[in-house]
C-alpha cells in the first residue's frame, strides 16, 4: 500500500491575483447573481482531459453569488488577473525553507482545468515554487515532493439537476499546497505527518484560522486495487478512518471482480430498454413524479450480477451505490437496482414480473433503472455499463464525507489538465529575493520558546491549536502566558459548549487581560466577564452588572472579620470577587 | 531548431542544438534542487531567457536554472491543421476569420497561435454549429488593433465574393478592439446587403473554459439565418451566458476592456436580442429585412489619409498645424463638440481656431464628434461651437461615435474631393449612423 498526501493550508493575505480582501462575507444575501456555462478546452499538449470531459457531460448551468466587498471583476472572470500576491509567494519560500526544499528560479503560474463551475474561469490558478523537500517523522524521512502556490475555488451551496450554485466570496483566496511522496506508512503515521505539516504551517504565524482553512486530500494505492485520491478531509483526527475504509472499499472491490470473473460476467453488452410503459401507473414517488414532468423509465439487464450489487463495500454502501455514483456524471440522481429493497419505493411484484420479462432477464440477472428525461437516462446507463464493463478497480477522485465513508466525483486527473496561465507573468526568484524571505521560527525553536513560558503539556497543546497566532499576540502584549493559554483552550471551549462565541476573541481578550492586569477582577471571574463581554458589554459595565468587582485590601480585611476567618465561608460566599491567596493571607495573619 | 527554442538566450539554445532537443522534447536536467524529466517548453517573451521551462509527469511548468541536459525521446510530431476543404456552392453560412482570439489555437510547444477557422475545426470547437452548412475562410488573421483600411478592403472584397458566390448570411470573427471600427466602415463600403453581415468576437480567449466564443459564435450564426439584412455586431448582452444583443454597425461601441457584455448601441436600443438555445430572436428597434442582390450598393473606396484627434487641455496649437498633410480630420471634441476657441478672448488661452481654420480653407474637411460618446452635438449652443461651425467644422445635429465619423470620414473622401459634396455627404444618413431623434435610454 502506498499512501502520500496534499496539504491545502489558507493564507492570511489578501487574494492571489487581485486586492480583495481574504475573509469571508457573513452576508446571507449577495449583491448580485450571474449564471454561466463551461466547456473543456484541448490542453497545451493538444490533448483533452479525461476528467474535465467526465464533467463536461452534465452540461450545466452554474449560478454565481457575488459579494461586492469580497469580489471584484477578477473573480467574475470579467477582467484578466493581476500580478501574483507577493506575500503569498515569500510564506510559500518560507515553508520551502522549513521543509528543506529547493525553490524553483522562475514560478511558471498554470492553469489547471477544473470545469465543474467552482472556478468562474473554468480552472484553477496554481504555481510551483519549491520541489524536492524533506520532513523527518516517527516513521522515516517523508520526501516532500512540491509546495505550490494556488488559488482557492468558490464554495458551493448546492448542486442540482442541471444547475450548481456557488458563492463567490472564498474564489481566489491564496492556498499553499504541500504534497508528499507516498512515503507514508499507516493511519497513525498519516495522522502524524499531516499535523506535523499543519504545525509547521501555523508556525509561520501567516495562515488563516477557522474551520475549512485546512484542507488534507489524502492518496491511496492498493495492491490489486488502484491509486485513489480523497479530497477535502477537513477533521485531521479522522484521517485514519478514511484510510481504513477505502483500503476496505478496494479489497471489496477486488473480491467483487474475483466474483465476476468466476461468473464469466464481463464483457457486458446489454442496451438500454424504454420501460416506461410498465410503470405508467406506478405507486412509487419518484417514479410517477418522474413520469408527469415527462421523463422515462429506462432499464439495463446486468447479467449474472445478482446478490453483486447489493454487497457492501463501505459502510452503509453497496456495489450498486458505484455505479449509481457514475450515472450521476449524467446528472441524474441515481439508479434503482434489483439488490435494493424494492418495496420500500414501492415496486409491485406485477411491475417486476413485466420488467423481467422485457429485458429477458434469467434466474441470476439484475436490473438497473434510472427515471430521467430519455436521451439523459440512456447517458446516464452508458455511465453505469462503463462502470460494471471495468475489470479492474478504477483510479478516481473521491469526496471524503463527514461520515469517513467517500463517494466518487470524477476519474483521476491527468496533466493534460494543466497548461500555462498567459495572463500572468512568470517570476523570477532572484536571490535577493530569497534572501529577504525570513526563515522565520522553526518549529523546534518555537517549542522550546513555548516550553519557558508554559508548562510541557500546555506547550504542546499550544503548538498544534488555531489559538497559536492570537495566544502570541496576547502575551506579547502582556497577557500572563498560562493564563492566556487556559482561557483560549479551556475557558473559551467550554463557554463554546454553552452556545457563547466571542465575535472578535482578539479585542475582547486583550481587554479582558488588560483589566486583569489593573487587578479588577480576579481570575475566577474570568468564564462570567467573558459571558458578559461577548454580549457587547464593556469592561466596567461587566463589572458592575455581574458584581465582579475584586475585593481587596481595608474591604477585604473588613469582610474575613465579618466572616470570623471562615475560609471556606468566605470562599464560598465570595469566590468570584476575592483572591484565595490574599484571604488566606489574612486568616493566617489572624492565627 | 523549432521556432520555440528562439526565446531561450543564445547560449542556452546552442547548448540545446548541440544536444539535438527541441521544444516538446522528453528532457532530463539536473541542477542544485536535484534532477527532473519533463517536456522543454518554450519560453514566454518576458524574464530571465536563461532559465529553462520544464513541464513535469504532474503537467506543473516550471523554470529551472540547469547544469546539465540529456535528450531522452524526441517529440512525436503535431498534426498539422487541414488545409482546404471542399466548398459549398449556394444557401451557405459564410464564417471569415479576421483574427483575434475568439477561434484561435495556441500550440503551446511552438508557442504559434494557429487560426482553427476550417469548417471541419470549427464544427469540432462548436459542435452545434452542425446544424448550418458552413464554408469558411481566413481573409487574415491579425490583432485587431493591427488593422487598417486595407484590412477593410480585403474584407469588404470577401464579402462581396461570398454574396455573389450565393452566402445566406455572413459571420465575421474579428478582434474586439477595433471591431466597431470595421463594423461600421463595412457598413459604408457594403450598403443594402442581401444578407445579414454578422461582426462577432470574444473577451475572454478561446483557452479559457469560461470563453464566452461558443455563445456568441452560435448566436451570430443564428442571426445570420435570420430574415434580416444589415451589418450588425453579436455579442453577449450580459455577464451571463444567457443571450446575446445584436448591435447596428454604426451605433455600437466597446464600451469595457474587458467584461463580456463591453458593446452597448449607443443612443440607441439593439436591434435584437438573441438565444439559439430557446430560438429567441426577439427585435428591439426597427430593422432592415433581406432583399435582393440587386438593391446592395458597393463602393468600396476608402481613403486612410485622415486622423482622429482627442481634444484635451493643453492641446497645442502646433499638434493642429502638424495636421495638414492629412486629407481629413476628425476631432473627439469636449460636451456638445467643443475645440479650445477662446470665446472670451482670454490672454491665458492657447485656442485652436485658427489652425483649424487653416486647414480647412487649405481643403481639409474637419469633422467633430463627442468625448461623452453619448449625445448629440449641439455646436450652436455656446459660442466655441458656434465659432468652430463659422470656420467650417462638420457636425452639429449628428449623433455619431467618433469611430463612425471616422470610418464615414474614410469613405466619403474615397468617393469624392469636392469639399461641397462631402459635407453634404458627412450629413446625410446612409447606414444608421445618424439618427433623427435622440434615444431616451438612460446611460
Amino acid at each position: 500500500m502506498k499512501i502520500g498526501i496534499e496539504i491545502h493550508q489558507r493564507l492570511d493575505t489578501n487574494k492571489l491575483f487581485c486586492g480583495c480582501p481574504s475573509a469571508q462575507s457573513d452576508e446571507g444575501k449577495p449583491d448580485l447573481l450571474m449564471s454561466r456555462r463551461l466547456h473543456p478546452v484541448v490542453s497545451e499538449m493538444g490533448e483533452i482531459d479525461e476528467a474535465s470531459m467526465a464533467e463536461k457531460s452534465k452540461d450545466r448551468v452554474f449560478e454565481y453569488q457575488v459579494f461586492q466587498k469580497h469580489d471584484c471583476l477578477v473573480e467574475m472572470d470579467e477582467e484578466p488577473p493581476g500580478r501574483m500576491n507577493m506575500e503569498a509567494l515569500r510564506i510559500g519560500l518560507q515553508m520551502a525553507k522549513e521543509l528543506q526544499a529547493t525553490p524553483v528560479d522562475e514560478v511558471q503560474p498554470m492553469r489547471k482545468m477544473v470545469i465543474d463551475g467552482s472556478n468562474t474561469s473554468g480552472f484553477q490558478r496554481t504555481a510551483i515554487v519549491a520541489l524536492n523537500g524533506c520532513l523527518e517523522s516517527s516513521k522515516g524521512t517523508i520526501h516532500i515532493t512540491t509546495i505550490a502556490i494556488e488559488e482557492e475555488s468558490a464554495g458551493i451551496i448546492s448542486n442540482e439537476e442541471g444547475k450548481a450554485t456557488y458563492r463567490l466570496d472564498r474564489l481566489g483566496i491564496p492556498l499553499i499546497e504541500i504534497t508528499t511522496d507516498p512515503d507514508i506508512k499507516d493511519g497513525a503515521h498519516l495522522f502524524e505527518v499531516a499535523e506535523k505539516i499543519g504545525m509547521m504551517l501555523r508556525a509561520t504565524g501567516k495562515v488563516a484560522r477557522g474551520l475549512g482553512t485546512i484542507r488534507q486530500d489524502v492518496n491511496i494505492s492498493t495492491d490489486g486495487g488502484a491509486r485513489v485520491e480523497i479530497k477535502g478531509a477537513q477533521d485531521l483526527k479522522m484521517l485514519p478512518q478514511y484510510l481504513e475504509i477505502e483500503v476496505k472499499r478496494q479489497t471489496a472491490l477486488v473480491s467483487v471482480l474475483a466474483e465476476l470473473r468466476a461468473r464469466k460476467v464481463l464483457p457486458i453488452s446489454s442496451k438500454p430498454i424504454d420501460a416506461t410503459e410498465i410503470f405508467k401507473s406506478s405507486k412509487a414517488k419518484i417514479i410517477e413524479g418522474g413520469l408527469k414532468s415527462g421523463a422515462s423509465v429506462l432499464a439495463m439487464n446486468l447479467p449474472r450480477h445478482k446478490g453483486l450489487l447489493g454487497r457492501e463495500i463501505q459502510p452503509g454502501k453497496r456495489y450498486g451505490t458505484e455505479l449509481s455514483d457514475y450515472s450521476k456524471r449524467a446528472g441524474v440522481k441515481g439508479i434503482i437496482h434489483s439488490d435494493e429493497n424494492l418495496e420500500k419505493y414501492p415496486i409491485s411484484q406485477d411491475e417486476l414480473k413485466k420488467l423481467a420479462k422485457k429485458l429477458d432477464m434469467g434466474e441470476q440477472d439484475s436490473f438497473v433503472l434510472v427515471i430521467a428525461p430519455k436521451e439523459q437516462a440512456e447517458t446516464a446507463l452508458s455511465f453505469v455499463l462503463e462502470r460494471a464493463n471495468m475489470d479492474f478497480v478504477p483510479g478516481e477522485t473521491r469526496r471524503a464525507n463527514p461520515d469517513a465513508t467517500t463517494t466518487y466525483l470524477r476519474p483521476l486527473p491527468g496533466k493534460a489538465r494543466m497548461y500555462p496561465e498567459t495572463d500572468v507573468p512568470p517570476i523570477p526568484i532572484t536571490t535577493d529575493f530569497l534572501k529577504s524571505v525570513e526563515k522565520g521560527e522553526s518549529l523546534d525553536e518555537k517549542r522550546k520558546r513555548l516550553e519557558k513560558i508554559l508548562n510541557k503539556e500546555m506547550a504542546g497543546t499550544m503548538l498544534k491549536s488555531r489559538n497559536l497566532h492570537l495566544f502570541e499576540k496576547l502575551v506579547a502584549s502582556g497577557a500572563d502566558p498560562t493564563l492566556a493559554a487556559t482561557t483560549l483552550e479551556n475557558t473559551l471551549v467550554s463557554l463554546r459548549r454553552e452556545g457563547i462565541e466571542l465575535t472578535d476573541p482578539e479585542k475582547t481578550l486583550g481587554e479582558l487581560f488588560e483589566e486583569y492586569k489593573k487587578g479588577a477582577f480576579v481570575k475566577a471571574a474570568i468564564p462570567e466577564m467573558l459571558k458578559g463581554m461577548a454580549k457587547g458589554a464593556r469592561v466596567e459595565a461587566v463589572l458592575k452588572v455581574y458584581r465582579l468587582q475584586r475585593i481587596t485590601g481595608d474591604m477585604l480585611d473588613q469582610l474575613v472579620k465579618e466572616n470570623y476567618y471562615d475560609m471556606t465561608a468566605i470562599m464560598q460566599k465570595f469566590r468570584l470577587q476575592v483572591d484565595p491567596q490574599e484571604v488566606a493571607e489574612l486568616v493566617k495573619k489572624k492565627k | 531548431m523549432k521556432e520555440g527554442c528562439l526565446m531561450y538566450s543564445s547560449k542556452l539554445q546552442e547548448r540545446l542544438k548541440s544536444k539535438g532537443i527541441d521544444i516538446g522534447d522528453r528532457i532530463k536536467v539536473a541542477g542544485p534542487g536535484g534532477e527532473f524529466t519533463g517536456f522543454l517548453m518554450p519560453r514566454p517573451h518576458y524574464g530571465d531567457s536563461d532559465i529553462l521551462v520544464i513541464k513535469l509527469s504532474s503537467g506543473y511548468n516550471v523554470g529551472l536554472k540547469v547544469d546539465s541536459i540529456e535528450l531522452i525521446e524526441k517529440s512525436k510530431a503535431s498534426p498539422k491543421p487541414a488545409s482546404s476543404e471542399e466548398r459549398i456552392k449556394n444557401g451557405h453560412l459564410s464564417i471569415l476569420g479576421c483574427g483575434g482570439t475568439i477561434a484561435s489555437r495556441i500550440e503551446y510547444k511552438t508557442g504559434a497561435v494557429y487560426p482553427s477557422i476550417s469548417a471541419s475545426e470549427l464544427r469540432q470547437s462548436f459542435p452545434a454549429l452542425k446544424r448550418w452548412a458552413v464554408n469558411s475562410r481566413q481573409i487574415f488573421s491579425l490583432f485587431s488593433e493591427d488593422m487598417n483600411a486595407s484590412h477593410w478592403r480585403l474584407l469588404a472584397d470577401a464579402i462581396d465574393e461570398e454574396i455573389k458566390g450565393g452566402s445566406n448570411g455572413i459571420v465575421v470573427m474579428h478582434g474586439t478592439d477595433t471591431m466597431t471600427y470595421t463594423s461600421s466602415a463595412i457598413s459604408f463600403m457594403i450598403q443594402n446587403p442581401p444578407v445579414p453581415i454578422v461582426f462577432v468576437g470574444a473577451q475572454r480567449s478561446s483557452d479559457r473554459p469560461s470563453s464566452e466564443n461558443e455563445m456568441n459564435i452560435l448566436n451570430s450564426a443564428y442571426t445570420a439565418s435570420k430574415d434580416f439584412a444589415e451589418v450588425s455586431v453579436c455579442m453577449h448582452a450580459t455577464t451571463n451566458d444567457d443571450y446575446c444583443h445584436v448591435h447596428r454597425g454604426t451605433r455600437v461601441r466597446k464600451m469595457h476592456t474587458s467584461r463580456r457584455d463591453a458593446f452597448h448601441s449607443i443612443d440607441s436600443d439593439p436591434l435584437f436580442s438573441v438565444d439559439y438555445r430557446t430560438e429567441t430572436f426577439k427585435p428591439l428597434s426597427e430593422y432592415r429585412k433581406r432583399a435582393p442582390v440587386s438593391e446592395m450598393n458597393i463602393s468600396k473606396k476608402m481613403n486612410d489619409n485622415v486622423a482622429l484627434i482627442y481634444s484635451h487641455p493643453n492641446i497645442k496649437p502646433s499638434l493642429i498645424s502638424k495636421l495638414d498633410d492629412y486629407d481629413g480630420v476628425v476631432f473627439i471634441g469636449t460636451g456638445l463638440g467643443h475645440l479650445p476657441a477662446n470665446a472670451f478672448d482670454d490672454k491665458s488661452v492657447r485656442s485652436v481656431l485658427e489652425p483649424v481654420k487653416a486647414l480647412i480653407d487649405s481643403g481639409i474637411p474637419v469633422v467633430m464628434s463627442s468625448q461623452c460618446i453619448n449625445g448629440r452635438l449641439c455646436m450652436r449652443v455656446y459660442t466655441s461651437g458656434r465659432l468652430l461651425m463659422d470656420i467650417g467644422v462638420i457636425g452639429d445635429g449628428m449623433d455619431w461615435t467618433p469611430e463612425t465619423a471616422y470610418t464615414k470620414l474614410c469613405w466619403v473622401l474615397g468617393q469624392t474631393k469636392d469639399m461641397k459634396k462631402i459635407k453634404e455627404m458627412m450629413v446625410t444618413d446612409y447606414v444608421g449612423e445618424i439618427c433623427p431623434r435622440s434615444g431616451t435610454q438612460i446611460v
